[in-house]
């Protein structure tokens, strides 16, 4: 059997890359892709300089159907838009409400939610947090402990969330509860809507170990959540949770954020000396660069093979928590060559250099200053969404018949 | 053959340890020491000389009790452990190898080190230098027969705090050139400083001297050899910490995966993870060996020195990785926070690898000693 295989995209593909490329270069303020370009704190106003934006082209929703104010993309589009925003070095889209909760609501929430949350949505006028994790409940998301008592007319909900990330820009954040104590863990699990302003609930910042505040605890104590908050049926949220969790992630193996770090790399071993001498030129290290551009060529197609047969209507089954594993791997192996490539240059640590405006001289290069930090902080991307170890076990149980 | 610790070793672990655990309760206690003015405690340093715990890391020859390899290495170990931040290395190893090792040994310096009265920084380290012991862009120049300093000195550990700084400058030749270079000893009330944090806590400093006058130590081949020494005692040094740091970050993962309970049952109990945890037992175990084999022949000649030296921080280098990534990783979200120890030993771990040559920077000097 011949098969012939096309590894190019169509002009129809490349011509939507330009206008996604001309409108980024149009629209995305220099000042705002500088502040991202040098890893500064962003505001809660950054992001949605660059959302709002979005919202006024018709593409924030960009994982939505076209009748529900989405943009209809297939999965190739999607993935060059991806592939351009983070080229362009724009904000993140922050993905709570957009990315996560939209796709939920569009297909179990009722006309009510959708009519009431989804434009909202659209206009960036809620900031949406996940409420998942919870001290006790990480890899093992389904023996989560926040419970919500029937009331009538509502739900008392107390109980604690943890890594929410952002959570402290939110206005309101999806929750999954416990409302069956009795049922085994993952029956008893309802999807909430909760409004981070009722009273009971308490926002606390988590410090990461680069000293920088991005998650956050997030605690109820008797917080009353009106009955017509909770998405789909009573005790079916664990359902919900998972579609939510699988739902279409084509950037999951982070497939641009490599590739720029790469090139990062190559220039700032251009740079780096080692005896006097670029240190591109040690044989041994730019052969470590090589073997990591190797595993980058190799996952880019496997991204692709699986973008595409999505485009085609498959859903991405084991192959997504492959990607998730491989992906996060060679993005932390980009951050360690990057400080590898510093040599003593990666210890400086000026905390004041992530702030706006920033102006004074940096110790060493301009580019060596958050090279450790980078490094430390993205030791978080094979624990968060589903730890590796976890990844691992869904591929073991679902493929082998073991 | 014997690998046991003689009796006054194992005292001097014991009371250290005490000691060190005595001031370093807590991580919050670090970075109480870390906030100070001077990035560290003088008042712990102060107490450090009045135990003798500097003095154990100086020879007998120079005014101490102590300074062989095991003693370093002792001492280190139990640095790692606590995550000291205060100057033992920049001044009580770096600097008194320096001015032990000179042609005429300054014993007055040495003494006024050990004694906590006077902090020596060495300034070797440049922005384009690396690693390298001969790399030496800083220049000094003959004038009305006082010696002339010019140039930038970077990573110098402690440098805002100390009174006197050693220098390594070029006094002619080429940058690149093994000989032509001087070591000098200046006042640092001269210089002109910016201090800052390293990202794993410890106080360093950025020097510029301009025409600073300065006292010639020494100079060409015998200046080399002290870069090389001081450089070789600061990595057996910084292996050692690394391997204090190692068990602790074991420990610590350990009591987790027995605490903490998933899918019903600790996660410790999960096959796959105990793999893992073996792996890092087994390697922590080549790295002691290697610190104990490096310190064992600290003070032979200099090419078994500094071959052993560098296979114990190439495999520190490489261990360290594992044991900080892996150290996080099976802790999962916890050990990314400011609050929980563990993050501190594990990016403590993973940069020094980034001070006196990294895991590369031994290789390569394993692989031209090794087959000399």
């Amino acid at each position: 059997m011949v098969i012939k295989m096309n590894f190019e995209y169509s002009e129809k593909d490349e011509n939507f890359r330009k206008e996604v490329k001309d409108w980024l270069d149009e629209t995305l303020p220099k000042s705002l892709s500088e502040k991202v370009k040098k890893y500064q704190r962003l505001t809660k106003e950054d992001y949605e300089i660059f959302m709002n934006n979005l919202t006024a082209k018709g593409w924030l929703a960009w994982h939505w159907p076209k009748e529900y104010g989405g943009t209809g993309w297939n999965a190739i589009e999607k993935h060059i838009f991806e592939e351009e925003i983070i080229k362009a070095s724009a904000p993140r889209i922050v993905p709570f409400g957009v990315n996560m909760l939209g796709p939920v609501l569009i297909e179990f929430g009722t006309e009510e939610q959708k009519n009431y949350y989804l434009p909202r949505i659209l206009s960036n006028e809620d900031w949406w947090a996940q409420g998942y994790s919870e001290p006790g409940a990480g890899s093992d998301l389904a023996s989560l402990k926040t419970t919500a008592v029937d009331k009538g007319d509502h739900y008392l909900v107390n109980g604690q969330k943890t890594w929410t990330t952002l959570g402290h820009h939110a206005d309101k954040i999806f929750c999954l509860v416990k409302t069956d104590l009795n049922a085994k863990p993952q029956l008893g699990i309802s999807f909430l809507l909760i409004d981070m302003d009722t009273p009971g609930v308490e926002v606390k910042p988590i410090i990461t170990l680069d000293g920088e505040h991005e998650v956050n605890e997030v605690w109820f104590t008797n917080v009353k959540v009106p009955k017509k908050n909770i998405v789909g049926k009573e005790n079916e949220g664990w359902t919900y949770a998972k579609y939510l969790l699988t739902f279409e992630r084509t950037g999951i193996a982070g497939v641009p954020y490599s590739k720029s770090a790469l090139n990062h790399l190559k220039m700032i071993s251009k740079r780096s000396l080692k005896n006097g001498k670029p240190l591109i030129e040690d044989p041994i290290f730019s052969s470590e660069i090589a073997e990591l551009e190797i595993d980058l060529l190799a996952m880019e197609i496997f991204n692709l093979r699986t973008v595409s047969a999505a485009a085609e209507g498959k859903a991405p089954g084991m192959e997504s928590s492959l990607l998730k594993i491989k992906g996060t791997l060679v993005r932390q192996k980009t951050t360690e060559l990057l400080r590898k490539a510093l040599g003593p240059q990666a210890l400086p640590y000026l905390p004041e250099q992530f702030d706006e405006g920033w102006n004074e001289m940096p110790v060493g290069p301009s580019y060596a200053g958050p090279i450790a930090k980078q490094y430390f902080n993205m030791r978080k991307i094979s624990i968060y969404g589903g730890s590796n170890e976890i990844q691992k076990n869904i591929v073991a149980k679902a493929s082998f018949g073991l | 053959m014997d690998f046991t610790l003689s009796e006054e070793r194992k005292m001097l672990q014991e009371t250290v340890g005490k000691f060190f655990n005595s001031n370093y309760k807590n991580i919050e206690k670090r970075s109480e020491n870390v906030n100070l003015p001077e990035g560290y405690s003088k008042e712990f340093w102060k107490e450090s000389s009045d135990l003798g715990v500097i003095s154990a890391l100086v020879s007998p020859k120079f005014g101490g009790l102590g300074g062989s390899g095991e003693d370093i290495s002792i001492i280190f170990e139990l640095v790692g452990k606590s995550l000291c931040v205060e100057p033992f290395l920049s001044s009580a190893v770096l600097s008194s190898t320096v001015l032990s090792s000179i042609s005429n040994p300054r014993n007055d310096l040495i003494t006024d080190i050990i004694e906590g009265n006077l902090l020596i920084s060495f300034a070797h380290c440049e922005m384009n230098n690396r690693y390298e012991d001969h790399y030496i862009e800083t220049n000094a120049y003959l004038k009305n027969d006082e010696w002339n300093i010019n140039g930038t000195k970077s990573f110098v550990m402690n440098g805002d705090d100390a009174s006197k700084i050693i220098v390594s400058a070029r006094i002619n030749g080429d940058v690149n050139d093994r000989n032509g270079i001087g070591l000098f000893l200046i006042d640092n009330d001269q210089t002109l400083k910016r201090p800052y944090n390293t990202i794993d806590g410890y106080r360093s400093t950025e020097l510029t001297f301009k025409d600073l006058k300065g006292e010639l130590l020494a100079k060409d081949e015998n200046a080399l050899k002290c870069i090389i020494k001081a450089n070789s005692a600061g990595a057996l040094a910084l292996s050692a910490e690394a391997l204090g740091i190692m068990q602790i970050c074991f420990d610590l993962t350990l009591d987790y995966l027995k605490t903490r309970k998933q899918f019903g049952k600790s996660i410790g109990a999960f096959q796959s993870i105990q793999h893992r945890m073996v792996d890092m037992m087994l390697e922590i175990e080549q790295v002691k060996s290697a610190v104990m084999l490096a310190s064992s022949t600290f003070e032979t000649d200099d090419l078994t020195r500094d071959k052993n030296i560098s296979a114990a921080k190439n495999l520190v280098g490489r261990v360290g990785k594992l044991i900080a990534e892996e150290t996080i990783q099976l802790h999962g979200g916890i050990a990314m926070t400011w609050e929980y120890s563990a993050a501190h030993y594990a990016k403590r771990l993973i940069m020094i690898d980034h001070l006196m040559g990294d895991s590369d920077y031994h290789r390569d000097r394993f692989k031209l000693l090794s087959n000399s």
